[in-house]
């Protein structure tokens, strides 16, 4: 790919309004230049890795980030204050705790049902459920195959742009049950032996006291 | 007197998971008896300071109790032979809603990242290429959002039911007098003709209780008619 098509891309993505897959740039591209042009996606992305080069080397406030599969010119995380200052965006309350421990259960587990996310929760999650549709970061996105057919919850694209991933395996790996045990079981090891350790050392304290007493 | 910091918890899993760290307990080796104790006293804290007490955590502390119950019992067991903990269940509970509380804790750490970057496509002012039809009916819409809509309107403006109640004065009475007067001009009466023209419900029930009475007191008599869903009244001569 020759590095005219560099600035091409660049073009492209900056007039872009919401995020674009590296597919639709090569669709653009040969769409104008005709079919016959030697690019691929992973020809945009070398593209991109220059262009995020560039922007670094020459001090940019921004450069070009890879969310919710596609790319997007984004500002760096420095320059939030100012530009938060203007945006109503920004001043946005987070999510609570409530709702971060429902979307992780949604993310994880999606498609869910309300049942099987209350036997997780433990509590009634009508509110949670409809604020969280309302901030569109859920959706619904069938029935289940069960008596009753409940409605099936999973994550949406402004989910994934909320926490700034580019797909849904991108999401931290919950740490397995039994890796999380195995910490705390390690920790209570760990004390245990501590704890022989000082005693065996205390009691051939007192014994070595006791002998040279008695040799004496 | 016996203090707990009314820390904001998100459940009653939440809730056990809490005096489990605080307390160093073995999550595999709950005390049961214990934590149902902790826990009794967190809820009668929270009834005493009057706030509403969710039902999740009366539902938590009855299963816990149950658990205590089934402790003191012979272990039941399973297909394969082995005895079952009863509090096997809730260990698995509080270890996967512990999975997930880390997971989310993981999020607030995503979130505060994003909320740094601003991103080039933030407008919604932009003169779009106006799309196909279809594409400006159905952009953007969700199943949820239309049945939003709809419930909006269905549980819209309803014209205000009016209901007007009317007393109606008409005793046993002035039935009776009634009914013994048309008599007097017709020694026979259908029921029928007699209380045809009367608007009010009530006035033909009273009317029928009336012909009651007349007749308990022997004043009338009833026969058959030879119509369907009707009755013949007729005069007695009082002996």
């Amino acid at each position: 790919m020759e590095n005219i098509y560099n600035s091409i891309i660049e073009a492209l993505i900056f007039s872009s309004d919401d995020s674009i897959p590296a597919s639709d740039i090569v669709k653009a591209i040969k769409g104008i230049d005709g079919e016959e042009i030697q690019i691929s996606t992973s020809d945009v992305e070398a593209a991109i890795e220059e262009l995020n080069k560039k922007y670094d080397e020459q001090n940019l406030s921004f450069r070009i980030i890879k969310i919710s599969g596609g790319y997007l010119f984004a500002t760096r995380p420095e320059y939030a204050k100012y530009v938060g200052y203007l945006s109503s965006e920004k001043s946005k309350r987070r999510l609570s705790q409530a709702a971060l421990e429902t979307l992780a259960i949604i993310a994880y587990k999606q498609p869910l049902t309300k049942p099987e996310l209350e036997t997780i929760r433990g509590v009634n999650s009508d509110y949670i459920l409809n604020m969280l549709l309302e901030k569109n970061l859920i959706a619904i996105t069938g029935r289940a195959e069960t008596i009753g057919r409940p409605l099936l919850y999973g994550t949406t694209n402004e989910f994934l742009k909320y926490f700034g991933l580019d797909k849904l395996s991108d999401l931290p790996k919950p740490r397995e049950i039994e890796e999380i045990m195995k910490d705390e079981d390690f920790i209570e090891q760990k004390n245990k032996i501590m704890m022989n350790m000082i005693e065996e050392n205390l009691e051939s304290e007192t014994a070595e006291e006791q002998n040279a007493d008695e040799t004496e | 007197m016996y203090r707990i910091k009314l820390d904001h918890f998100e459940g009653p899993l939440d809730l056990l998971l809490f005096f489990i760290k605080r307390d160093e307990l073995n999550i595999y080796d709950i005390p049961i008896s214990r934590i149902t104790k902790e826990f009794l006293d967190y809820v009668n804290l929270i009834k005493m300071l009057d706030l509403e007490t969710a039902g999740d955590f009366i539902l938590m502390a009855s299963t816990l109790m149950h658990i205590k119950v089934r402790m003191l019992l012979p272990r039941e067991v399973d297909e394969k032979g082995e005895e079952i903990d009863p509090r096997a269940e809730l260990i698995q509970a509080l270890l996967e809603y512990k999975k997930y509380k880390e997971v989310a804790e993981e999020l607030t750490f995503l979130e505060s990242n994003q909320r740094k970057v601003s991103f080039r496509g933030n407008f919604s002012a932009d003169e779009k290429e106006s799309p196909p039809e279809y594409e400006i009916l159905l952009k953007n819409v969700t199943v949820f959002d239309l049945a939003k809509a709809f419930k909006k309107v269905i549980e819209g403006v309803k014209p205000p039911p009016v209901h007007e109640i009317k007393k109606i004065n008409v005793t046993i009475d002035e039935q009776i007098e009634f009914i013994l007067s048309m008599l007097d001009k017709n020694p026979e009466l259908h029921f029928l003709s007699l209380v045809d023209g009367m608007r009010e419900k009530i006035r033909i029930v009273i009317t029928f209780i009336a012909l009651l009475e007349l007749t308990k007191m022997q004043k009338i008599g009833i026969k058959e008619s030879p119509d369907f869903n009707n009755f013949v009244l007729y005069k007695l001569n009082s002996n």
